[in-house]
C-alpha cells in the first residue's frame, strides 16, 4: 500500500464520516437493509412498554399454551405468559447486553492494539501470545465456564462476553498500526515532540477506526448470539426473563409436541437481528474497503 | 519425513507456553467464583471433622502452588480427577464420550467444507453472477442462524411437520444394539458389522445433527473461500495467465493452488470454534458426547468435570491447529522452506 494514496483518501472526519455513509447507501443495498432490520428492533426495544400488549412476566394460569389467536397473537408459553409481548421485551435484552459487550471491547481492545502496535518489540510479542492463547478455547465453551464459575449474572454475562471480545479488536488495531507506523507524519508528530498518548490517540486512532467500525456491526450479532446461547444452556439469564436464548430453551421442550409458537417465535426474532447486524457489517466492510470500492464503481 | 518430525517438534515447543496457560486456567477456574467444593463432597449435613478430613484428602488445606504443582502433575500423567457428585474419574467418562463428539463434528465438518469450499470458489469464478448471489444468500442465513435456534428449526420442520427425521434422542434407537467397536463413529462400526438396521438408525440419527454442523460450518467456508480466490484471481500473474490465453480450468487449478494455504488455516480456525457450536447440538439431540456431559456439570457446579471439559476442549483444539500447519507444510513448498 503507497502512503501518498491512502493519506489523499483521508479528508477531514466530519466530512468523511458522511461521505462513507452515503458511498454505504450506494454501494451496498446489503448494508442498508441491514441498518433497517437493525434499526426496527432498536425501536422495539425502545419502545417495548408501548407497543407490547401485556406484562412480559404475568402468567395467565388459564391460558398456559394457548395457540396463537386472537387474544394472543402469538400464544402463551408454559407459564401462561404472552409470547409476543415477551419477545418484544427481549429486544432489550439483546441490545442492553450486545452494546456493552461492544463497548467493553472496544475501550479496553482498541488501546491495547494501539499500544502494541506502536512499540513492537516485545511488548507486542507478549500481547500478541496472549491473545492467541486465548482463541484457543472455543469462545462459548470458555464463556459458559467462566460465568458459571464466577457466579451467574447478568453483569457476568456482559463481562465475560466483552472480554472475549477485546482481542478482536486488539489485533484488528494493531494490524491498522502496523501499516501507519512507518508513515511519515507519526514521524512528524514524534519529531515535534508529542508525547506517547497523543500520538497514539490524535493521531494513530483516527487513522485506524475504518476496520474497527466494519467490526463492530459484526461482532454486536456475535454477542447477541452468544448470549442467547448462554441464556439457552441456562447460564447467566434464567426463565422467566424475557429474553430470547431463555425462551427458546423454555420452548424446546414443547417443540417435538406441536407448541412451536413458544420457542419459534423468539428465535425467529434473534435470526432476524442476527442477519440484520451481519448485512449491516458486510455493507460496510464493503463501503469502507478501498479495494472493493474501486472495482465496485 | 524428517522434516515432519522436526515440524511436529517444533509445534510442540510452540504449544506448551499455551499448555501451560491452558492448565492455569483450569486450575483457577474453580477458584474465581464461591463455588465450595468441600460443601459438595462432604454432603450437607457433614460436622466440621468431616469437612476437615475431606479438606485434607484433596488437599484443599495446602498452598495453592502446591495445589497448582499437584494438579498439573496429575494432569500431565492423564489424570483429571474424579467428579465432584459422582465420584467417577474424570478422564475416564470424559474419553468414553468422545467418540460421539468426534462422530458428529467430524461427519459434519467433512460435509461442511466439501459443501463450503468449491462453493466458494464457484462463486468467487462466476462473481456476481446467479450461482455468486445464492451462495453469498446461504452464507449470510448460515451465519445469522444462532445454532441454537438451527437445531430447533430442523426438528420442528424434519421431525415435527414432515415426519421424515427419527426423534432427537440419542446416536442409535433405544431397541437398537450398539454395534462393535472398531472406529467409535456408530455409522462407520455398523456398516462394517454389515448390520443394516443399525446402520439405518445410525444414519437417520446422524442426518440432522450433522446437517446442522455442516450448515455452522460452510456459512464462513464458503464467504471467506470467495474472498481469498477473489483476491488471488486479481492477482498479475492470473492475469497474466488468462491473457495469454490459458484454458479456464487450468486456471482455476491455478487459482485453487494460491488459494488452499489461506482456505485451509481458516477452516482449521473456524473448525475449532465449531465444537463450540456442536456442544450445543449435543444438548439439543442428546448426543451423549463429551459436551453434553461438560455442559451439564457446568450447570450442576461439578467444576472437576468442568476443568477436565475446558482441558479436553482446548487440547483438540491445539491438535488441529498443528494438523492443519502438517497440511499447509504438505502442500506449499514454501511454508516447508521456512521450517526447514
Amino acid at each position: 500500500m503507497s502512503l501518498p494514496a491512502s493519506l489523499a483518501a483521508v479528508p477531514a472526519p466530519g466530512r468523511r464520516w458522511f461521505k462513507q455513509m452515503a458511498a454505504l447507501a450506494r454501494l451496498s443495498p446489503t448494508g442498508v437493509v441491514g441498518l433497517a432490520l437493525v434499526g426496527c428492533f432498536a425501536l422495539l426495544a425502545i419502545f417495548a412498554g408501548l407497543l407490547a400488549p401485556y406484562d412480559p412476566i404475568q402468567p395467565f394460569s388459564d391460558q398456559v399454551l394457548a395457540a396463537p389467536g386472537k387474544r394472543f397473537w402469538l400464544g402463551t408459553d408454559g407459564n401462561g405468559m404472552d409470547v409476543l409481548s415477551r419477545t418484544v421485551y427481549g429486544a432489550r435484552y439483546a441490545f442492553g447486553i450486545a452494546v456493552p459487550v461492544l463497548l467493553f471491547g472496544m475501550i479496553l481492545g482498541i488501546p491495547i492494539g494501539l499500544y502494541a502496535g506502536y512499540r513492537g518489540g516485545w511488548v507486542d510479542e507478549v500481547t500478541l501470545r496472549i491473545m492467541d492463547a486465548l482463541r484457543v478455547f472455543p469462545s462459548i465453551i470458555l464463556a459458559l465456564a467462566i460465568v458459571a464459575a464466577t457466579g451467574q449474572s447478568l453483569a457476568n454475562v456482559v463481562l465475560v462476553i466483552g472480554i472475549l471480545d477485546v482481542p478482536v479488536f486488539a489485533r484488528l488495531v494493531r494490524a491498522e498500526v502496523l501499516a501507519l507506523r512507518a508513515g511519515g507524519f507519526v514521524e512528524a508528530a514524534v519529531n515535534a515532540g508529542n508525547p506517547t498518548w497523543r500520538i497514539l490517540f490524535v493521531h494513530l486512532l483516527p487513522n485506524c477506526l475504518r476496520g474497527a467500525l466494519a467490526q463492530m456491526p459484526i461482532r454486536m450479532a456475535w454477542a447477541v448470539r452468544v448470549s442467547a446461547t448462554l441464556a439457552f444452556i441456562g447460564v447467566g439469564i434464567q426463565v422467566p426473563t424475557p429474553e430470547w436464548g431463555a425462551m427458546i430453551r423454555q420452548g424446546s421442550e414443547y417443540i417435538i409436541s406441536g407448541e412451536w409458537w413458544v420457542s419459534i417465535v423468539p428465535g425467529l426474532a434473534l435470526v432476524a437481528l442476527v442477519i440484520g447486524f451481519s448485512m449491516l457489517g458486510d455493507g460496510l466492510e464493503e463501503a469502507l474497503d478501498p479495494r472493493r470500492n474501486r472495482s465496485a464503481r | 519425513m524428517r522434516l515432519v518430525v522436526r515440524l511436529l517438534v517444533q509445534r510442540v515447543l510452540f504449544a506448551l507456553p499455551i499448555l501451560f496457560a491452558v492448565v492455569l486456567f483450569t486450575f483457577f477456574l474453580i477458584r474465581i467464583g464461591n463455588n465450595d467444593p468441600v460443601g459438595m463432597l462432604a454432603g450437607p449435613t457433614a460436622d466440621a471433622a468431616t469437612v476437615a478430613a475431606v479438606k485434607a484428602s484433596y488437599k484443599l488445606d495446602q498452598p495453592q502452588w502446591r495445589q497448582f504443582a499437584e494438579f498439573a502433575s496429575k494432569v500431565l500423567q492423564g489424570d483429571l480427577g474424579r467428579s465432584w457428585l459422582s465420584n467417577q474419574p474424570v478422564t475416564q467418562e470424559l474419553l468414553a464420550r468422545l467418540p460421539a463428539t468426534l462422530e458428529l463434528v467430524v461427519w459434519g465438518a467433512l460435509v461442511g467444507a466439501g459443501i463450503g469450499i468449491p462453493a466458494g470458489m464457484m462463486a468467487a469464478m462466476g462473481a456476481n453472477r446467479g450461482f455468486d448471489h445464492v451462495s453469498r444468500l446461504f452464507s449470510l442465513f448460515g451465519f445469522g442462524m444462532p445454532t441454537i435456534f438451527l437445531g430447533l428449526a430442523l426438528i420442528f420442520i424434519f421431525f415435527f411437520v414432515l415426519g421424515w427425521a427419527p426423534p432427537p434422542m440419542g446416536r442409535i434407537d433405544l431397541m437398537i444394539a450398539a454395534p462393535p467397536v472398531v472406529t467409535g463413529s456408530y455409522l462407520l462400526d455398523a456398516v462394517l458389522a454389515g448390520d443394516i438396521g443399525a446402520t439405518r438408525s445410525a444414519a437417520g440419527r446422524l442426518v440432522l445433527p450433522c446437517a446442522s454442523v455442516a450448515i455452522v460450518y460452510a456459512a464462513p467456508l464458503i464467504k471467506q473461500t470467495r474472498a481469498i480466490a477473489l483476491d488471488v484471481l486479481g492477482s498479475d500473474y492470473v492475469r497474466y495467465a488468462r491473457a495469454s490465453g490459458m484454458p479456464p480450468s487450468m486456471v482455476r487449478g491455478m487459482v485453487w493452488r494460491n488459494a488452499s494455504v489461506p482456505v485451509i488455516t481458516y477452516a482449521a480456525t473456524e473448525l475449532t470454534a465449531l465444537f463450540g457450536a456442536a456442544s450445543v447440538l449435543e444438548l439439543i439431540f442428546s448426543w451423549g458426547g463429551v459436551s453434553q456431559y461438560g455442559l451439564s456439570a457446568i450447570l450442576k457446579g461439578d467444576f472437576a468435570v468442568v476443568q477436565g471439559y475446558v482441558l479436553v476442549m482446548s487440547l483438540i483444539a491445539m491438535v488441529i491447529f498443528a494438523l492443519a500447519d502438517l497440511l499447509v507444510m504438505w502442500i506449499e513448498p514454501r511454508a516447508r522452506a521456512v521450517a526447514g
